[in-house]
Formats: C-alpha cells, sequence, structure tokens
C-alpha cells in the first residue's frame, strides 16, 4: 500500500494486522437476512384448514389474474371459487404445480395470487400462513 | 455535532442490546428491543459495532471503517445499501 | 365435557375431554400403557366438542379446541375422532410451548445420543424414525422433539405414529405385533393410522438424549449426501420450529448452541433400506 497517491492522511500503521479487508458489497447485495417463521409451521400436521377465495367478506366479488379483488362481472376477471380450498391442496399446488380442484390454469393461477396475497387479519390468512413451510 | 453534517444520523443499539452467534459466514443476532433473530454477513456486524458506539453520518461512518479496515469496494452507494437493510431490519435507527 | 381422559407423553401433560365417547375409547385403549400427567395437573387441556348440540348425533361433526384455538380449523367428522384429537393436541403443543424449544422433527436414540430428522411433510422423517427403531434405536418421538433451552437436551415426545397411505403398509409388515389404532380412511391427510410405539419407547419416555446429528432427509431421489452448513441448519431450524419466535432470548440461544455444537447434514434416498443405511453411516463416522 505505498503507492497511493493520496494525500498522506492515513493513519500511522502501528496494528497492520487490525486492517483487514473488509467488502462492503455491492449495491443489490443483501447482509441482512430476517427470520421469519411462519404461524403455526406444524403445517399440515396440524391443521385441517379451509381457505375461501374470496374471504366471506367479499363473497360475490372477482379474482383477476394478479390475484386482487375486483367488482363482480369485471372482464378477464374469475368468479370466486364455489366451495373453500383445503390447506393441503393449495399446500400440493403450491409446492408440485397443478392446478387447484375444479379450475383449468389460468383460474388457478389467479386463485393461488389471491391466495399468496392474504393479509392478516383476511379470512384463510392462518390456514395459508401454517402451509410456508420450506422446499425439502 | 457542530459540523452541519447533511443526511441522517445512524445509530445502533448500545452494547447489550444485542446477542450476537457466529456461524460460519454469518453471524446470528439476537436483537433484544424488538425480540428478532437476523442473520448478518459482513459488513452488517461491523457497521452495528461501530454504530453502537456512537451515532455517525454515512460519511463519517465511511471514514471510520476505512481506519479499522482496509476497504477493497469501498463506495458510499454501496455503504447506504447496507445501512438501508440494516434500518429496515430494525437494528440500525435514524435521526 | 361428558367423556374425560388425561395422561403424559413425555414431558407434557394432557387432559382430553370430549362430547363422545368413541374417540375417548379409542385413546384410553392406545395410550393405555402411558403414565398419567405429573402430579395430576395436564400442562394443556383439549376439547373435541359439538357446535351446536344437535350435531352431537346429526352428522356428528368434532370441533377442535382447547387452551388454544385456531379459528379457520376445519372439523372433521366422528369417524375420523381420533384424528381430531391427535391433531388438537398437537396444535396445543405447537401454540402453548413454552418450557422447551419444539423442534416438528423426528428423534432416535443411542447410547445417550440423538439423531433429529426434520422436513416437509412426505420427507421421510416419520418413517425412518420408526424403520431405525426396528433397528435398535430407541424411538423418542415422530413429530416432535423437545429442546431443553437451560441444559440443550433433547426429551422425548413419543405420542402415537401417525402413519399416512402407503406407509401404513409398510409399517404393518415391519411391525407386525404393534398395536394399531382404526385405519382411517379418506381423511383430509389421505389415509391414516395410528401405531403405538413400542415398550421401550414409552418406558424410556423421561429419559432425554444429547442431540449428536441433524438430518434433513428427502425421499424419493438417488442417495446422496450433503453437508449442510450452520447458517442454512439455522434457518431450517427455525423454520422448523413452532415457538422460536414465542421464547424469545432463551429460543435464541437453544438454537445456536443446537447448531454450533451439533452436525447438520442433508441426505437424498431412494427407499427406506437405504435411507436406513446411511443414518447409520453418517453416525458410525460422528
Amino acid at each position: 500500500m505505498s503507492d497511493d497517491t493520496r494525500p498522506d492522511t492515513d493513519p500511522i500503521e502501528t496494528t497492520p494486522s487490525r486492517r483487514r479487508v473488509l467488502t462492503l458489497g455491492a449495491v443489490g447485495a443483501a447482509a441482512v437476512v430476517s427470520i421469519r417463521p411462519a404461524l403455526a409451521q406444524t403445517a399440515g400436521s396440524v391443521l385441517n384448514c379451509d381457505i375461501p377465495v374470496p374471504d366471506a367478506g367479499r363473497a360475490g366479488s372477482f379474482i383477476d389474474a394478479q390475484g386482487k379483488i375486483v367488482p363482480s362481472g369485471t372482464k378477464g376477471a374469475f368468479a370466486g371459487a364455489s366451495r373453500p380450498f383445503k390447506g393441503e391442496e393449495v399446500r400440493r399446488v403450491l409446492n408440485s404445480g397443478g392446478q387447484l380442484p375444479g379450475t383449468d390454469s389460468e383460474r388457478s393461477r389467479a386463485y393461488v395470487n389471491y391466495i399468496r396475497r392474504l393479509q392478516r387479519g383476511q379470512g384463510g390468512f392462518t390456514c395459508f400462513a401454517s402451509l410456508q413451510m420450506p422446499r425439502g | 455535532m457542530d459540523d452541519a453534517a447533511p443526511g441522517p444520523i445512524y445509530r445502533a443499539d448500545p452494547p447489550g442490546g444485542l446477542v450476537l452467534a457466529p456461524l460460519d459466514a454469518f453471524t446470528a443476532v439476537y436483537h433484544r428491543r424488538s425480540g428478532m433473530t437476523h442473520l448478518l454477513t459482513e459488513p452488517a456486524p461491523q457497521i452495528l459495532a461501530i454504530l453502537g458506539e456512537a451515532g455517525l453520518s454515512l460519511g463519517a461512518l465511511l471514514d471510520r471503517l476505512a481506519d479499522d479496515y482496509d476497504l477493497a469496494d469501498a463506495t458510499a452507494s454501496a455503504l447506504a445499501a447496507r445501512l438501508d437493510e440494516l434500518v429496515a431490519a430494525g437494528l440500525v435507527a435514524t435521526s | 365435557m361428558r367423556h374425560a381422559f388425561a395422561l403424559r407423553i413425555g414431558p407434557i401433560g394432557f387432559r382430553i375431554g370430549s362430547d363422545w365417547r368413541a374417540p375417548i375409547d379409542q385413546l384410553r385403549s392406545l395410550y393405555r400403557d402411558y403414565p398419567a400427567p405429573q402430579d395430576g395437573v395436564a400442562d394443556y387441556t383439549v376439547r373435541l366438542f359439538a357446535r351446536r348440540p344437535w350435531r352431537r348425533w346429526l352428522r356428528p361433526s368434532v370441533e377442535i379446541g382447547g387452551d388454544y384455538m385456531l379459528p379457520e380449523a376445519a372439523p372433521l367428522p366422528l369417524r375420523h375422532g381420533l384424528l381430531a384429537a391427535e391433531m388438537a393436541m398437537n396444535l396445543q403443543m405447537a401454540l402453548g410451548a413454552r418450557r422447551h424449544l419444539l423442534l416438528h422433527a423426528s428423534a432416535v436414540e443411542r447410547d445417550g445420543r440423538a439423531v433429529l430428522m426434520t422436513g416437509v411433510s412426505g420427507a421421510g422423517k416419520s418413517t425412518l424414525a420408526t424403520l431405525l427403531a426396528a433397528r435398535g434405536w430407541r424411538f423418542m418421538g415422530d413429530e416432535f422433539a423437545l429442546l431443553d433451552s437451560a441444559t440443550g437436551l433433547l426429551h422425548a415426545f413419543p405420542r402415537l405414529i401417525s402413519l399416512k397411505n402407503a406407509a401404513i403398509p409398510a409399517a404393518e409388515a415391519a411391525w407386525p405385533d404393534a398395536r394399531m389404532g382404526p385405519l382411517m380412511a379418506a381423511t383430509p391427510k389421505g389415509d391414516i393410522r395410528h401405531m403405538v410405539p413400542d415398550a421401550r419407547a414409552i418406558a424410556a419416555m423421561d429419559r432425554p438424549a444429547t442431540p449428536a446429528l441433524l438430518l434433513f432427509p428427502r425421499y424419493g431421489d438417488a442417495a446422496a449426501v450433503r453437508q449442510v452448513p450452520p447458517a442454512e441448519a439455522f434457518v431450517r431450524m427455525t423454520q422448523a420450529s413452532t415457538n422460536y419466535v414465542a421464547l424469545g432470548e432463551p429460543g435464541f440461544t437453544a438454537m445456536t448452541r443446537l447448531i454450533a455444537d451439533v452436525p447438520a447434514v442433508a441426505i437424498d434416498y431412494p427407499d427406506g433400506a437405504s435411507g436406513v443405511a446411511q443414518v447409520e453411516a453418517l453416525c458410525a463416522a460422528l
């Protein structure tokens, strides 16, 4: 470190071993991972639970392809599911693909997007959160 | 604090606010105040150690890191990205 | 609750009340060799109840409740009442456990040292544990293992083993003398049959063990072994714990000590015999 052209303001190196290399990383990198275990982590072993699409408070609304709730009759959106899905059914689709029972691939994708967007307080959220086991 | 320091001051919890457990390249951290657990890689633990002593602006922190370490790719924007992550995780507060 | 039964599984005492007699009779029979709760006091109460009085008789439908409730749990028909009781007990443990760090893992023990196996449903942790128990390992549990945050020791929780689908005939073949509960066909989780753990497992339930290996098995691929680095093992195990967050700092201390002290390995295995052989080989090398 002798050829640099910076002004001679570097501190005197009395303990050179302290100045080990520290990388700050790239702007897009990540140095912090927060642990967020899901609710009731024992998942399908514990709960036999239902996820209605949409939840009971919005019965009659339609679901668009991104899984958002839209007014009934919206073009290109899908009517809600005729029966709630079981946690096991949703988990199977999330982990292995395929369609939710009674749906074609587009409708299934819209429903799955809706389920993925569920927030605490919405019907089905607890059930969905309990499915969040990592892939083996 | 006598300079008109532009930009926020970053500070972390004082010593004792974190429980640290090194695991390979990651350090597991328990944040007592929030009850949350995080996994940190370099330079996050080093940043937290410095900001736990006193609040610093971005520039002052960069200078301090340069004093203590050989900063290979030191850019203020990289450091700012690290600080944003720590703020988002609740480990660093800004004022 | 007109019908009730109390028991202890490892360090945890339960009192189960029911609006119907049948599930209680089944529990009492299958758990007949288990002790009563410590000092007669249960840690958790479980209730199997009818939402409306007439649902006790008309298409009887068992709702699950207890000290801890989850609002969206769907009811089960009475013929699956035993499954409802087990799920309710699991739920109490999952939401309420505070004395121990609760790990969603099976465990077996030999010479005082325990192998913990964890993974998603279907990964085979339960099957591997029962196969290893058939080969002389002491069975500690198929679903939950309890880590004492003060001592770092693992405590057994040898509840009834929950066999699903193809695991049922496999276990019947491996354990022809085992006591089994009724076959419950077409439950929401497939066909289920409960198997009572062997007498040795029940007799030893109060003897803790030192964790020696964390295993992440995955069933269905060609045999493979991979060391799991500590940070990855830490994340996986926090995902596999229902009460890590609720325990706070003691949970952090217990988990980091476990990860620091115990090696973690992931295996792929194509069949039970191969999985067992891989576990034996890993333990021999420890």
